[in-house]
């Protein structure tokens, strides 16, 4: 069941489109994440779901009611924000308690729900605390007990984790994982950061430039990504510049075999994707087989990282620290780009991307 | 942190950064810059004060000018009146009452405008806050003499406000449906026309203009200050525009405001020109009988001065009221 949805959204800042024409379903309890580089109008379409902008044109529709230009305190979507927003001059409960306090609950109700959602984000006892006297892990805890106070239909976060350090960063993305799961209410995460979305989300929207560039699950985004742009942004990639021809893919004078014949007319410009990972260093097969130099060692520990000038261009080759022989700088390997690990793009040129952009 | 705080802070760090250099000689200029500060706040804030203490405590020779005493004559005139226990009188205390009851209106009536508009203001573009503030800063270099005539001109019986009710009709609507009598009451208006000179409601309204920019200045760093997000937070809770205002907005700002309303109060307790022309002689304030008794008629300088340390008085007490305030406020509840 479909929970929200986007339809034809756009939004215009002047001749600026910060989002153009973007139709996402959001599926009931699930968490979908929102993905792309900074000024791509992620944020824009959150704040737009919110009710804190007016899109230019589009609808945004929840559970079959129209709700595009319903204001943000008649949608009480809960929502976090980058600087969580907490309210400096009430205590912990008192933020937690605000949207029921204004609602007029009780004020005994309101204490006794305050307490429950904080100890639902294990901030149990911490109710009197002044919002000075938290950590940032506290801080964003109490902002999603409070966006939450309200039971909210849609709960909105907007780059949750940015104001944590690398470490809190990973342990707050499963926690509220574990606690969105728990709730089974529909999420939406708003982030530039591809683990984080890969940790948390059922579904990722990637967005370039006010578009999605591809809509799918975590695996389906890494292992197919629809386009170049997606390739690069989720995990590392090799691009390659080549010419289609007879069904193989020409990458200066070496020709690259895929699994399948290419469907693109012979001198067509394409784009060839392929992940580090997949490169395979002295294999016995002779598919795709190029000699490469190392030109630098990259030892991250559990996996290493190896430069090399191939004729094919430069590539990088990840290894797993215990595979293979131990790799020198410039030592002479041979490496096999294994045809099915290969993506394969249209190449559009540069005046034309630009041309598309402004549209 | 006080307005007062924040000044002190400054002056340490400017202290320390006279101070922060190495060598011995730069020590040397630096005491000899500290000595030259101290002569300078010696000499052009302490020494003139010192003296109209001094005097308050004179004695005013009868048809001639005032001479060194230590009598405490002055202040009795003040509180009780020079023929006490005989008659009393309490003229100058009610004019401390009026310096107080303008002081209050007018500095309510400015914050009260100028905090929406304050904060509206940091909600649009840099350029526009950027033309906003120079625009006010401008208006705050124009005399008060000059900023009063402009009233003055605005609300005189013969050529302003007044002449266009008449001339559009406006008077007699109001005369027909009551409204003339209910402003005759609250003494706006004469038999025949309404009137602004002199009544309280164009005093407070031209000193709250004079302090108005003072207001916007004081208040806007602490709203431009104001995190947006708190105020979208709000809303995504079910927060009204109103609501939002008195939940958060507000209370984010309370301790500015507090200093702000304080300064204001403080700046209006010696407006002289706006109270000369525009409030009825029965309604002069302090600072008016002030200048009358050290430059008018009688020449009494002595009880000027003790006017003028009373007057310093109560600023100074509503001052560290002000302070208290703040601190109970800034302290967690």
């Amino acid at each position: 069941m479909c929970a929200l949805a986007l339809k034809d959204i756009r939004k215009t800042y002047g001749d600026a489109r910060a989002v153009d024409d973007v139709s996402i379903n959001f599926p009931q309890g699930e968490l979908t994440a929102l993905l792309g580089p900074s000024g791509c109008g992620k944020t824009t379409l959150l704040r737009m779901i919110a009710g804190l902008e007016v899109p230019t044109a589009g609808t945004i529709n929840l559970g079959g009611r129209d709700i595009t230009r319903l204001p943000a305190h008649r949608r009480k979507f809960g929502m976090v924000f980058q600087s969580f927003a907490l309210f400096p001059h009430l205590t912990v409960r008192e933020n937690v308690g605000y949207a029921l306090t204004i609602a007029g609950t009780p004020k005994a109700e309101v204490v006794a729900r305050a307490n429950k959602l904080l100890d639902l984000v294990q901030l149990k006892g911490f109710g009197d605390r002044q919002i000075g006297q938290l950590s940032g892990g506290q801080r964003q805890r109490v902002a999603i007990a409070r966006a939450l106070a309200q039971e909210p239909e849609v709960f909105l976060l907007d780059e949750p984790m940015s104001a944590l350090d690398a470490k809190l960063r990973e342990e707050m993305q499963v926690e509220l994982r574990l606690l969105q799961q728990r709730l089974g209410i529909t999420t939406i995460v708003v982030t530039h950061d591809q683990r984080e979305a890969m940790t948390m989300a059922d579904r990722i929207v990637v967005m370039a430039k006010g578009r999605v560039e591809q809509a799918g699950s975590p695996q389906e985004i890494y292992q197919w990504p629809a386009t170049g742009f997606v390739a690069g942004f989720i995990g590392r990639a090799n691009f390659m510049d080549g010419l289609a021809e007879n069904g193989k893919i020409r990458v200066g004078d070496v020709a690259l075999a895929l699994p399948k014949p290419a469907n693109f007319v012979n001198g067509a410009s394409v784009q060839l994707a392929c992940r580090p990972e997949a490169i395979r260093l002295d294999a016995a097969e002779s598919v795709n087989r190029v000699q490469g130099t190392i030109t630098f060692v990259r030892d991250l520990g559990p996996v290493r990282d190896l430069h090399l000038d191939t004729p094919i261009g430069k590539l990088v080759a990840e290894q797993g620290a215990d595979q293979g022989r131990n790799h020198r700088l410039g030592d002479t390997v041979y490496l096999t780009l294994p045809p099915e690990a290969l993506r394969i793009y249209p190449r559009v040129p540069a005046e034309l991307q630009t041309g598309m952009d402004a549209k | 942190m006080s307005v007062a705080d924040d000044l002190a802070y400054g002056a340490e760090k400017a202290a320390v950064a006279i101070a922060a250099p190495k060598a011995a000689v730069v020590g040397r200029v630096s005491l000899a810059v500290h000595v030259v500060l101290w002569a300078a706040v010696l000499a052009f804030c302490l020494v003139p004060l010192l003296l109209v203490l001094i005097i308050s405590f004179g004695h005013k020779v009868e048809g001639a000018g005032w001479e060194w005493a230590l009598t405490l004559e002055n202040y009795k005139r003040f509180f009780v009146g020079a023929n006490w226990p005989a008659e009393s009188t309490s003229l100058y205390l009610g004019q401390l009452y009026w310096s107080m009851r303008y002081a209050v209106s007018a500095a309510l009536l400015a914050i009260v405008t100028a905090l929406p508009f304050t904060y509206l203001m940091t909600r649009q573009s840099r350029r526009a806050q950027a033309v906003w503030l120079v625009f006010l800063l401008a208006t705050v270099s124009l005399s008060e003499v000059f900023s009063v005539m402009g009233w003055d001109i605005i609300l005189s019986n013969n050529s302003g406000l007044p002449m266009l009710f008449a001339a559009s009709g406006l008077t007699d609507w109001l005369k027909e449906t009551g409204w003339f009598d209910v402003l005759r009451d609250w003494g706006l208006a004469n038999p025949r026309n309404v009137k602004f000179k002199p009544s309280e409601v164009a005093t407070v309204l031209t000193l709250s203009y004079l302090v108005w920019p003072y207001a916007v200045i004081l208040l806007y760093p602490a709203l431009s200050r104001l995190d947006p997000s708190l105020a979208e937070a709000a809303r995504t809770m079910g927060a009204g525009p109103w609501t939002v205002a008195r939940t958060v907005i507000l209370p984010s700002v309370r301790l500015p405001l507090i200093g702000t309303t304080l300064l204001l109060f403080v700046f209006l307790l010696g407006a002289y020109v706006a109270i000369t022309v525009f409030a009825d002689p029965s309604q002069h304030t302090t600072a008016v009988s002030v200048y009358e008794h050290v430059r008018g008629s009688t020449l009494n300088a002595p009880f000027g001065a003790a006017q003028s340390v009373i007057l310093l008085v109560t600023a100074t007490a509503f001052l560290l009221l002000g302070q208290w305030l703040t601190r109970k406020a800034a302290r967690p509840s």
